[in-house]
């Protein structure tokens, strides 16, 4: 052996020696190595779930684009399991294998819900949502639906809204924009509303004219004023009224007196007028006896027409008494007696 | 005319020779490995061969070349885990800082280191043997090369590719969970899930046949190399330059094949 080695590399010989506890550190070396070895296969193992029981759990999709076997299941956030198969089902759709660890299966419920996202950047990620923990736990070989969300694909579509609102914001603030318009109008209102007049200023434009307004209201209210001294003497003018037309020797009372007065006055104009049928007849007994009365009819005229005249002379009174009636009471008629 | 047909016959000649020297090597390679897993070949004398060829080709340089590799890790783990959150992918930079360090890089860079070291040496020595007539005056004497020469050298190569593959990717990873986790112990089940996404059986399986593939190139293709000297001292130094050669583009051949199998 020695013999071999020597002759193996010729230069050397002195080498071999200075070797110290050669067996020992290769026994050491060779330990370790196969130490590690063991060791990392033994952890690859655990770390694969190999040493563990898990809970099988079935998600059906339509798409599982991104979706690879060993991809996480995460619970929020923390992933819960993994994918363990996936394959295609006589009906198109895809049946998404999963291992859950025994461990981690109470976070699933059946109420629990699986949704696969797709990012923009990244992989797939399938998440399941658990709102009720208190909920019966999943079973073991469960099947379920896998609700799948693609954000990418709405992006094209929330870009073109994203665009047509930034362009009406651009408008909005653009220079001379309705709206900013508005907005210096509002700043020169509110920067009036800071002046001596406050919002009445704001309103006006300018002090002055806020001014005007104090004034006119302040005079509206000197004028409110009178008109109130006004209403006072209008109610005393009406008492007084009141006192003339309806209380003692009003015109109420006058006028009352004056309708009696009448009624006497009637009450002779039918007296003469008996007289005058009283005179009629006469007459019609003297026609008669015309010849002989003849001589008494100048007479007998004479007396008509001086009878006449006292009834003209009384129905000239009521004429006059009903007209000045008619000018103390305002509620005339056109009241006329005639002579018949 | 007869400038192609030499040209030809010249062509010709080197791809023979070619051909010859990659039957020596898979040949050579064949022999060792039958004779590594023959319990009949380990009495004493071999043993206590292969073991220094273990101490010369492992244990000298584990040191060192483990310093080596936690500083080559340690940079590219920063490097890979500040570019992946620079760029929101966080959750990937451990997947990533695995799967580049424990499965390419660290088995490459080991590969490479001993193949200087080593390699070049064996294959010196070995075409030096040659060109002095000492491998047949072995044989004349009835010493077995392959199993007192060469075989010690392609197992001491081989374990020591292993050993420092194997300790260096576990200070790799080590590193990486404190780059990513920081000095806590809790997020262990989270890199447990990783390291259990990354290892399946298959790639398991591949680190382990590229290090033995990795580790035999390392040393089998020198001493081949090394036999296929023709005896003249002035192509000593061509032998090694030619198996150096080979030893790169075969160690890149794994290793493409390798990422291939996995990838692809």
């Amino acid at each position: 052996m020695e013999r071999a080695s020597l002759s193996a590399s010729p230069p050397p010989p002195p080498r071999a020696p200075l070797i110290k506890n050669l067996e020992f550190k290769i026994g050491l070396l060779l330990a370790l190595t196969v130490l590690l070895g063991a060791a990392f296969i033994g952890y690859a193992l655990y770390a694969r779930g190999a040493f563990q029981v898990s809970h099988t759990l079935v998600l059906t999709a339509e798409d599982v684009e991104g979706v690879s076997v060993g991809m996480p299941i995460s619970f929020s956030g923390f992933p819960i399991g993994k994918v363990r198969r996936l394959h295609l089902m006589d009906d198109g759709k895809v049946r998404i294998e999963l291992a859950i660890p025994r461990e981690d299966a109470r976070w699933l419920r059946q109420s629990s819900v699986f949704t696969l996202e797709k990012a923009i950047v990244g992989g797939a990620r399938i998440k399941a949502h658990t709102t009720n923990l208190q909920d019966a736990a999943l079973e073991d070989g469960a099947v379920r639906p896998l609700i799948t969300g693609d954000a990418t694909k709405d992006i094209p579509v929330l870009i073109e809204k994203v665009k047509s609102i930034l362009a009406n914001v651009d408008n909005m603030t653009a220079a001379g924009a309705p709206i900013n318009q508005t907005l210096g109008h509002v700043e020169t209102v509110t920067g009036r509303m800071a002046g001596d007049y406050g919002l009445l200023q704001g309103v006006m434009g300018s002090p002055e004219k806020a001014d005007k307004v104090v004034k006119a209201l302040d005079r509206a209210n000197t004028l409110l004023t009178s008109l109130n001294g006004v209403s006072l003497k209008v109610d005393g003018v009406l008492g007084k009224a009141d006192t003339r037309l309806f209380g003692q020797d009003g015109v109420m009372d006058q006028a009352q007196q004056s309708v009696a007065k009448v009624n006497a006055l009637l009450g002779d104009v039918r007296e003469s007028l008996k007289k005058a049928d009283a005179i009629l007849a006469n007459a019609q007994t003297a026609s008669k006896d015309v010849t002989k009365i003849t001589g008494n009819v100048a007479e007998a005229t004479t007396d008509m027409a001086r009878l006449r005249l006292e009834i003209d002379d009384s129905v000239r009174k009521v004429n006059h008494l009903i007209n000045e009636i008619n000018k103390k009471w305002p509620f005339a008629r056109d009241v006329e007696i005639k002579t018949p | 005319m007869p400038a192609i047909s030499n040209f030809l016959t010249r062509r010709g000649a080197a791809l023979l020779a070619t051909s010859r020297i990659w039957r020596a090597t898979l040949g050579l390679a064949g022999e060792v490995v039958v004779a590594a897993v023959s319990p009949a070949v380990y009495n004493s004398a071999t043993r206590t061969v292969v073991m220094k060829q273990i101490y010369f080709t492992a244990v000298q340089i584990l040191v060192p070349f483990t310093l080596f590799a936690a500083l080559l890790s340690f940079v590219l783990i920063q490097i890979v885990v500040g570019t992946a959150a620079n760029y929101g992918l966080s959750d990937y930079a451990l997947e990533m800082v695995v799967r580049l360090l424990v499965l390419e890089v660290l088995p490459l860079v080991t590969a490479l280191f001993v193949a200087l070291r080593s390699g070049s040496a064996i294959n010196t020595e070995v075409a030096l043997m040659r060109i002095h007539n000492e491998i047949e005056a072995l044989e004349d004497s009835g010493v077995d090369t392959l199993r007192l020469e060469f075989m010690p050298r392609v197992i001491g190569g081989m374990l020591s590719v292993l050993s420092l593959t194997a300790i260096t990717s576990v200070l790799a990873l080590v590193l990486a969970y404190l780059a990513v986790y920081g000095w806590q112990p809790w997020s262990l089940p989270d890199f447990s899930r990783v390291m259990g996404q990354v290892f399946d059986g298959a790639i398991l399986t591949s680190i382990w046949l590229k290090s033995l593939a990795f580790g035999l190139a390392v040393t089998v293709i020198p001493v081949a190399e090394g036999l296929a000297t023709p005896k003249m001292l002035f192509m000593a130094p061509i032998s090694v330059l030619r198996g150096m050669v080979r030893l790169f583009f075969v160690l890149m051949f794994i290793e493409v094949a390798s990422l291939a199998f996995k990838y692809i």
